[in-house]
């Protein structure tokens, strides 16, 4: 099997404190694959640690088949890399930002950087420090982009995107899949790469919980559901409901409208033909961002 | 791999014009300002060899002012020896704890890193962003001092002109070593800061001292600042072992901070 990142046993420690714990994490060349977790869980350490700016303490990582260091520069022409917290200053225009960019990445196509700056509605003659977040974050993901690299390192691509955005990053990040080139991203939200990504890896205290197809995650992914009801008795509802094994965190609140709050486990199928009986006003199925889905899957697991 | 010559150099030098001016006219104002007063001090009649015999011996050579009657010891007591040291160090200190601490404390300097320049060519281009700089501060300096040569009644050789401008950039890349090594080892611009007012600090304070009596004399051996000018460059000429240690200096400095650099993590 062919990887784009491959690493075994990669630990990172800053002082006493271990921001990546012995992480074996294999990214197939050509897919899309993120990395989701809380912050500090080691999302932004792993990156870094695959652009060479920080050395691992131990272990070893393995980016279009050559380590970080022994790869330097040359190596990081092929990958485009956007940082977590992307601070961009000057007095310089976009254009003029990227066109210093170009300049130390690799060959960047003509024309290239107008069309991406189209595509995202990038003003390029603005100054840069006078661009507002969402803004900084497009000038960003121009400059990882634009010389289209083998491997796209990205950091939260999504943050400040209003919803228009995220669907274009979405499309051009499947563009890059569809030229071959390898996407690695984080994310806090599942919601947020879900439907770019082919492989998650869950993070936690700088290791991997679970690694699986974004299906899986989501079929075993813990959601929180409210549902209104009227025209029934609270006790009635609550009877029926806390015999279901998948529901938890059950609360019944009693009105005129019958609210019930509660957590569902996997499949929601029990829960809605259980439901079904009833007049049902309102239902919201509220996905909790992976990060605390998953780290209740696991935390149950642990119990049992 | 850099498509181009010298981008960062080239990034830093255009993102630092305006700042650059400033320093310009404020090195042209030390020269246009104290060059010409010199007739006006010098001579039997001018009375301010009186006035410096009346300060207190130490004060007077504190400041240098031991020998302000001839045009070479007065320029080199004002122009180049106060201000003109003072704003070269310190802009060489503004200069280069930016050119990568700096940029590191600002979180920007990451993505550079990212992309395809290794670590010490950030150094070397940067550093030599700062230099660059440095060496167009003391141009304006010989420039002017040239110009003002002949009509100020100075009279200095223009081979000691350039001399003791060497002698002055000297001074001012040494801070800018200092300040670039320690911020490339540290990272912290306030690091880099010290040591780049601190070494041209320690060099002026220890010539002071040693200035004071024969017995602290030895002294003066390990300043850099009396290596520079203890040897009077503008009325002599050029001292080359001297300039040779501060150069020499300064380019080990800058060595040393490239492979701290090279080794080390950089913060986000």
């Amino acid at each position: 099997m062919n990887y784009a990142i491959h690493t075994t046993a990669l630990t990172k420690r800053f002082g006493s404190h271990t921001a990546l714990d012995g992480m074996d994490l294999a990214v197939e060349t050509g897919s899309v694959f993120g990395m989701i977790g809380p912050n500090g869980a080691g999302k932004t350490t792993t990156m870094r640690l695959l652009l060479d700016i920080i050395r691992p303490t131990s272990g070893r990582a393995t980016v279009l088949g050559r380590s970080p260091l022994e790869g330097g520069a040359y190596l990081r022409t092929d990958i485009g890399y956007l940082p977590g917290e992307l601070l961009l200053e000057g007095r310089v225009t976009g254009r003029s930002l990227l066109k210093h960019y170009a300049e130390i990445s690799g060959h960047v196509p003509r024309g290239r950087i107008d069309e991406l700056a189209e595509r995202l509605g990038l003003d390029l003659t603005r100054h840069v420090r006078k661009l507002s977040k969402g803004n900084k974050q497009k000038l960003g993901l121009v400059q990882a982009f634009m010389h289209e690299p083998k491997l796209l390192v990205l950091d939260e691509p999504t943050s400040g995107l209003d919803p228009l955005m995220q669907q274009e990053f979405l499309s051009m990040v499947r563009e890059a899949q569809h030229n071959g080139q390898t996407v690695f991203l984080s994310s806090h939200m599942l919601s947020e790469i879900q439907s770019a990504a082919d492989q998650v890896a869950v993070l936690r205290n700088g290791k991997i919980v679970t690694v699986g197809d974004v299906a899986s995650l989501r079929a075993s992914a813990v959601r929180r559901v409210v549902i209104d009801f009227t025209d029934v008795s609270a006790d009635h509802i609550r009877t029926t409901l806390v015999a279901l094994p998948q529901l938890d965190d059950l609360t019944v609140v009693d009105g005129d409208i019958v609210q019930v709050t509660g957590t569902v486990e996997g499949h929601i199928d029990a829960l809605v033909k259980a439901i079904a009986p009833f007049h049902v006003v309102d239902l919201r199925v509220e996905e909790q961002d992976l990060e605390s889905s998953v780290i209740n899957l696991y935390a149950n697991e642990a119990k049992k | 791999m850099t498509t181009s010559i010298l981008p960062l150099t080239r990034r830093a030098l255009v993102d630092s014009w305006r700042g650059l001016l400033g320093w310009t006219l404020g090195m042209a104002a030390v020269v246009l300002l104290y060059v010409p007063l010199y007739s006006s001090f010098s001579g039997e009649d001018a009375g301010f060899e009186d006035v410096i015999k009346s300060l207190p011996e130490g004060l007077a050579s504190t400041l240098g002012f031991q020998d302000l009657s001839s045009g070479a010891g007065y320029v080199q007591a004002t122009a180049y020896g106060l201000m003109g040291f003072a704003l070269i160090v310190i802009a060489a200190t503004l200069w280069s704890s930016a050119a990568i601490a700096g940029d590191e404390e600002s979180g920007s300097l990451e993505l550079t890193l990212a992309h395809g320049i290794s670590r010490s060519q950030v150094m070397l281009e940067r550093s030599l962003a700062v230099i660059v700089r440095l060496v167009w501060l003391a141009a304006v300096v010989f420039i002017l001092v040239m110009l003002l040569n002949e009509p100020s009644g100075v009279a200095l050789e223009p081979a000691n002109i350039l001399a003791g401008t060497l002698a002055l950039l000297g001074l001012g890349i040494l801070s800018g070593s200092f300040g670039l090594a320690v911020g490339a080892i540290t990272g912290r611009r306030a690091y880099a800061s010290a040591a780049a007012a601190g070494i041209a600090l320690f060099g002026y304070v220890l010539n002071s001292v040693a200035n004071q009596s024969a017995d602290v004399d030895w002294l003066h051996n390990f300043s850099p600042y009396y290596w520079a000018f203890g040897n009077t460059p503008l009325s002599d000429g050029a001292d080359w072992g001297s300039l040779g240690l501060i150069y020499g200096i300064s380019a080990l400095v800058l060595v040393i901070g490239g492979v701290v650099f090279n080794r080390r993590d950089v913060s986000a």
